[in-house]
């Protein structure tokens, strides 16, 4: 049977991974292992990163946060934190998988491992996120929509290790949604979702817009047309229309055993109709719809 | 070595590091009251309890445990006497054949710790994990709604 | 601890043992010594055995044998009523579930490596993947008596005439996919050979006498040198109702030194070897008069029953028995063919048949009520089976018949009469729709076979009765129902009780756990033993207090007491005066058939047609976005007419879970084939529902007496699978306006039925 190491340090890992350079890292296992047994990946030693410290803890960081890779979805959750600076994530933490996985998976995780069906990558997208990358010899911030490049992969070089998500605070945002649309409503992968958040002023004047796709292209998908149309003035089917055939022109999506691609562009335009069934709030914590 | 805590007992086995922990307990260790329904954490029949947190433990290697306390559905009620949660799933029939049922069981234990009042909606949500083909699931969200009925009018257990 | 009296709720006997983890289920069987076994599969639906190059996976330190066909000694074949399914595969494979090679392995590990060192020499063939592939001419053929398994028709009156002469006729066609049990433990069971020679089986199975015939037919064994142990099965539904593990491990057994087997598959394999609900392709045409009674029907039901025969034909009986729901039909004509494809094996699945015609026949009574412009359960009531009604296969139903007042007790409810005010609460982009099914289900093997049980009671040596059950328990609760039965008849509490669960060597032949059949025809045998054993034990307390005769003697929990005097002795003493052969009981019973002379259904070598039916009606509730195309059901009513209810919490039981097996299967589940191999054989993508996806389901009994029946009741595993995929359609007709014929109501079917509408999402709002 292979090698596991349980390194308690960042010292030790670079330790490790000097001597397993091949090594396959995991924090949660909810993804490696389950690839392992399908036979799909075969690494010749495990290192587990769940008791690494610096990998580890929640902090405040400007108006944002600093998440350490090795968080799970669970502890992220509960947070208080996360649920006021960063509602959008905690919505979408909410569908991933279910609480069973969330008690294992990390956000580090959900980040390497690049599927583009990744509930957290959206909602981090749309927030700006930027991964802290660590070697022994040194440490780089890449933002996360350049980190990705494509289906299961990232730009993670050779004994490079993902240290933290740093997430600006999403406060400026009163609309904050999140919808994951799957074919089931827990232990579903998703099909399409997308993350919104809108700033609109107290006439319903959309004065800014960020908004991603998950699960049709092969990273997250965004569109700053439809973004552009939507500011600038109120939220409207009319607007919603010509903001969903622009993302509709966008997307890349496939056809998988879920849904076709032809499903997934028609919806990923239809969700921004959700939009007009999400009122804006006071900071506090949006409904999580699915 | 591996060196944990299980159902109360400090054990140490000398398994691989990577062994699965589903394995080690129901090959190694003859603990078979913790199920494997699909190997890949979809079901959630191998649940147990790690520092009193439900894991799968079908995705949980032996080496992970050190250190650790590890409860099994064998030691939730080593005596005769039922926990609350075991009496309430036999009490509201939310047993059939019973292959989830450990696991449902351990999720719930968890579950009533950190809500100990939820309603049926959270009881879904906090369940949802776990795979039942025989109930339609409705019996069990009774039976995690009567133990947190019973705990709340002061059972001692 | 209460006492166990028919009637009331008592809590499950097994409930105990599996909420604490001490149930041992045939997967927790872990005998010393015990080597492992696995089957090496063809991978691909249809080819040519070349050859098969076992010497690598044999030279494996730790492999102990690697078997193929040639060292089965004996038929090669199993089959519960065709023998057409190899155990390991000869000169061809036939789909890519079939075995090929048998490897013994020191550990799981070994195992895994050992097979993937095997070297299969396969020739692909062209394949035949959809039973009208099959059927066309110049098709490949699966075997040599062809690809049709079975072609039958039931005919009463004359159906094309009177067809031709109603006032409405309204036509449909249908089609529903594979389903796949999901039982949460895999087929699975240990072998070893004793030193006598004999084999012991532990084995998660729902016939484990009925596997003794297989073992011995297909491995050239004796039956009395084979024995099989059944414990719980952690669920079965149909799934293992026939060979599983079975044969492979006895054969493992013979080469293994006399060191024991074990065999589990894991969940891919499950889904890769196990067998499915059928795929069922069905035409219907149905006339009726302007009032809205029914006069005619035809239907031609094409089934698919993959590579083997396994109980297909027999599958399809009961569909074509059921053909035109629980309504009275006089000329009815239902043609029907079975057909081997290269599909993965279909087989018995709760519902055996019924479940898919179900969807034919209430998605005709709504689209008929819609032409008519009637409500659609008046037009139910309207034409449902009464008794002393001649069914549709020509059976007068001389047996409780409760499907009217299931359907006036569903009327009464809110979720009806209320129904429009619910639709209209419904939020933005969201259509509510409410739809009903009324169903019923055949009990029993139906004619040609005796449906038999032999049941046995003893009171053991510490004064406990023990019942020896003969059928398997899956999970239904039927064990438990047996406790409660005998507690009710010989007054004992659940302390006092004991229940063996089937062991071919302790137990007697009772047949299997299926068909609707475990709790009535062994409940039947049960409770004529346990009034053995009721006078047994008042005679032989009556000679230990020297009463003078059994006038004035009670059976008590524990105990038997002279009531005039109120001197007792305990159930503990009398064991110790009786010698070991007196202290049993064992009495037998067999299934009434039906006796009409119906003068049809000859092509059907056994089970037509059947006499005792349990019914159904059910109402969904159903909510759809039109966004993103989901259907959810919000709200969910069952009414049943099993006869009366044993235990009112076990029935409650088996009504949720049967109706969340049909939201599967009406939502989310489909065996995803493409050219025989399942693209999504595992739990992540075969989509089965989870705590969020099935609401609270509301169960309601209508409570007829089976004057035949153990307490007056009927077999209700089956009868509420049905409902949920009509009732749902139905429900998404009403919301949506758009009715479905091809199942699951998967979000993308139904967001593409709304474009080709010119619905778009979001267009109209706003």
């Amino acid at each position: 049977m292979k090698n596991l190491y349980l390194p308690r340090s960042l010292e030790e890992l670079w330790r490790v991974l000097e001597r397993e350079p091949k090594a396959a890292l995991y924090a949660g296992g909810t993804d490696l292992l389950v690839r392992m047994r399908a036979g799909m990946c075969s690494p010749p030693a495990l290192v587990c990163l769940e008791r690494i410290g610096e990998l580890k803890g929640l902090r405040e960081e400007g108006d944002g946060l600093r998440i350490g890779a090795a968080e799970t979805h669970a502890n992220l959750l509960r947070s208080p934190l996360v649920r006021e600076r960063l509602p959008i994530l905690a919505s979408a933490l909410g569908t991933l998988g279910s609480p069973l996985i969330r008690n294992m998976g990390t956000l580090g995780g959900n980040v390497c491992t690049a599927s583009p069906a990744g509930d957290t990558l959206p909602p981090l997208i749309a927030a700006g996120a930027v991964l802290e990358l660590g070697t022994p010899g040194g440490r780089r911030n890449v933002p996360l929509r350049d980190f990705i490049t494509g289906p299961g992969e990232t730009d993670l070089r050779p004994r490079e290790v993902l240290l933290s998500v740093r997430v600006p605070g999403t406060g400026a945002f009163n609309v904050q949604h999140f919808e994951k649309v799957g074919l089931r409503n827990a232990l579903a992968c998703c099909v399409v979702s997308m993350a919104a958040l809108l700033a609109v002023a107290g006439e319903g004047v959309v004065e800014k817009a960020v908004l991603a796709w998950g699960s049709v292209g092969p990273t997250v998908v965004t569109c700053p047309e439809a973004e552009a149309v939507l500011v600038g003035e109120r939220l409207s089917g009319e607007r919603l229309r010509r903001a969903a055939a622009l993302v509709r022109e966008r997307v890349s999506p496939i056809d998988d055993l879920r849904a076709s691609a032809a499903y997934r562009r028609e919806v990923a335009g239809n969700l921004l109709f959700r939009l007009l069934d999400v009122p804006p709030r006071q900071p506090g914590f949006p409904a999580v719809s699915r | 070595m591996i060196a944990f805590v299980l159902n109360g007992k400090a054990v140490e086995v000398n398994v691989p590091a990577a062994k699965k922990v589903v394995d080690l307990l129901r090959l190694d260790l003859g603990l078979t009251g913790t199920k494997e329904g699909c190997g890949m954490g979809e079901c959630g029949a191998c649940t147990i309890l790690v520092d009193g947190e439900p894991r799968l433990s079908c995705l949980l290697l032996a080496g992970q445990l050190e250190g650790r306390t590890v409860t099994t559905v064998e030691g939730l009620s080593p005596g005769e006497d039922l926990h609350p949660v075991q009496r309430a799933f036999v009490e509201e029939g939310a047993v059939q054949c019973g292959f989830c049922t450990p696991g449902m069981v351990l999720s719930a234990v968890s579950l009533l710790r950190e809500n100990p009042n939820p309603n049926r909606r959270e009881i879904r949500e906090g369940m949802s994990g776990h795979l039942c083909r025989c109930t339609g699931y409705v019996k069990i969200v009774d039976a995690v709604e009567a133990a947190a009925r019973k705990k709340g009018e002061g059972d001692p257990s | 601890m209460g006492m166990l009296e028919v009637g009331l709720p008592v809590p499950r006997f097994d409930a105990r043992d599996k909420v604490t983890g001490r149930e041992r289920y045939a997967a927790d069987h872990c005998p010393e010594g015990l080597l492992w076994a696995g089957a090496k599969r063809a991978g691909i639906p249809h080819g040519r055995v070349l050859g098969i190059d076992t010497a690598a996976a044999a030279a494996l330190p730790g492999v102990r044998a690697v078997l193929t066909a040639r060292d089965v000694p004996g038929t090669n074949r199993q089959g519960i009523v065709h023998k057409d399914q190899p155990v390991l595969a000869e000169d061809r494979v036939r789909h890519c579930g079939d075995p090929v090679a048998l490897v013994l392995a020191e550990t799981p590990e070994i195992l895994r490596e050992a097979l993937d060192r095997i070297r299969v020499d396969l020739l692909p063939l062209p394949g035949v993947f959809s039973p009208r592939e099959a059927m066309a001419p110049g098709a490949p053929l699966l075997h040599e008596k062809g690809n049709v398994l079975l072609e039958a028709v039931i005919e009463q009156g004359r159906a094309l005439e009177a067809l031709a002469g109603c006032e409405v006729v309204v036509e449909g066609s249908f089609a529903v996919p594979f389903q796949d049990h999901a039982f949460l433990e895999t087929q699975n069971g240990t072998a070893v050979r004793e030193a006598d020679g004999r084999i012991v089986l532990v084995v998660s199975t729902q016939a484990p006498f009925r596997d003794r015939f297989e073992i011995a037919h297909a491995l050239g064994l004796q039956v009395p040198d084979i024995r099989v142990q059944s414990p719980y099965l952690g669920g079965a539904f149909g799934g293992k109702d026939g060979a599983t593990v079975q044969c492979l491990l006895a054969l493992a057994a013979l080469h293994s030194g006399g060191r024991p087997v074990k065999m589990q598959w894991d969940r891919q394999e499950c889904f890769a070897a196990g067998y499915k609900r059928h795929a069922v392709e069905m035409h219907y045409r149905l006339g009726a008069g302007k009032d809205g009674v029914l006069r005619a029907l035809h239907a031609r039901l094409l089934y698919d029953t993959g590579a083997y025969a396994h109980l297909g034909g027999e599958v399809m009986e009961l569909g074509m028995e059921h053909a035109a729901g629980p309504y009275r039909v006089p000329d009815a004509l239902v043609e029907g063919r079975c057909v081997y494809t290269n599909n993965p094996v279909a087989g018995a699945m709760r519902g055996f048949g019924v479940c898919q015609v179900s969807f034919a026949f209430e998605s005709m009574m709504d689209l008929l009520a819609e032409t008519l412009g009637m409500d659609p359960l008046e037009l139910r009531l309207k034409n449902a089976l009464r008794r002393g009604d001649r069914n549709a296969a020509g059976v007068t139903l001389v047996h409780s018949t409760g499907i009217v007042p299931c359907l006036e007790t569903l009327r009464r409810q809110e979720l009806w009469t209320g129904r429009e005010a619910w639709k209209r609460r419904a939020g933005p982009f969201k259509r509510r729709g409410v739809g009903v099914a009324a169903v019923f289900n055949a009990m029993g093997y139906g004619r040609g076979l005796p449906d038999s049980a032999i049941a046995k009671v003893e009171l053991t040596g510490e004064g406990k009765i023990r019942i020896y059950s003969g059928v398997s328990d899956m999970g239904q609760g039927n064990a438990s129902a047996f406790v409660q039965m005998a507690g009710e008849i010989l007054c004992q509490d659940e302390t006092g009780m004991e229940l063996l669960q089937p062991d071919t060597d302790r137990s007697l032949p009772s047949g299997s756990s299926s068909a609707g059949r475990t709790t009535y025809t062994y409940g039947n045998a049960l409770i004529r033993a346990c009034r053995s054993l009721k006078e047994k034990l008042i005679h032989r307390a009556a000679l230990l207090l020297m009463a003078e005769t059994t006038e004035g003697m009670a059976l008590l929990p524990g105990r038997v007491r002279h009531l005039p005097s109120g001197r007792e002795v305990p159930l503990a003493a009398i064991a110790r005066i009786l010698p070991e052969g007196d202290r049993t009981c064992t009495d037998q019973f067999i299934m009434d058939v039906s006796r009409d002379a119906t003068g049809t259904g000859q092509a059907f070598p056994i089970g037509f047609p059947h006499v005792f039916f349990s019914y159904g009606a059910h109402a969904a509730c159903v909510e759809v976005d039109e966004l993103t195309g989901k259907a959810e059901v919000l709200d969910y009513l069952a009414v049943t007419d099993g006869g009366r209810v044993i235990n009112p919490r076990n029935f409650e039981q088996q009504v949720q879970g049967a109706v969340a097996q049909g939201l599967g299967y009406a939502l989310t589940e489909e065996v995803l084939l493409r050219e025989g191999r399942i693209a999504n054989p595992d739990f992540a993508d075969y989509v089965l529902p989870t705590f969020l996806d099935i609401p609270d389901i509301a169960s309601r009994t209508v409570e007829t007496v089976e004057e035949t029946g153990p307490f007056g009741m009927k077999g209700i595993g089956e009868v509420g699978v049905n409902a949920p995929l009509p009732a749902v359609a139905n429900a998404v007709r009403d919301a949506l306006g758009i009715r479905f014929r091809r199942s699951p109501l998967t979000p993308e079917r139904i967001l593409e039925a709304l474009r080709a509408e010119g619905r778009r999402g979001g267009e109209g709002n706003p």
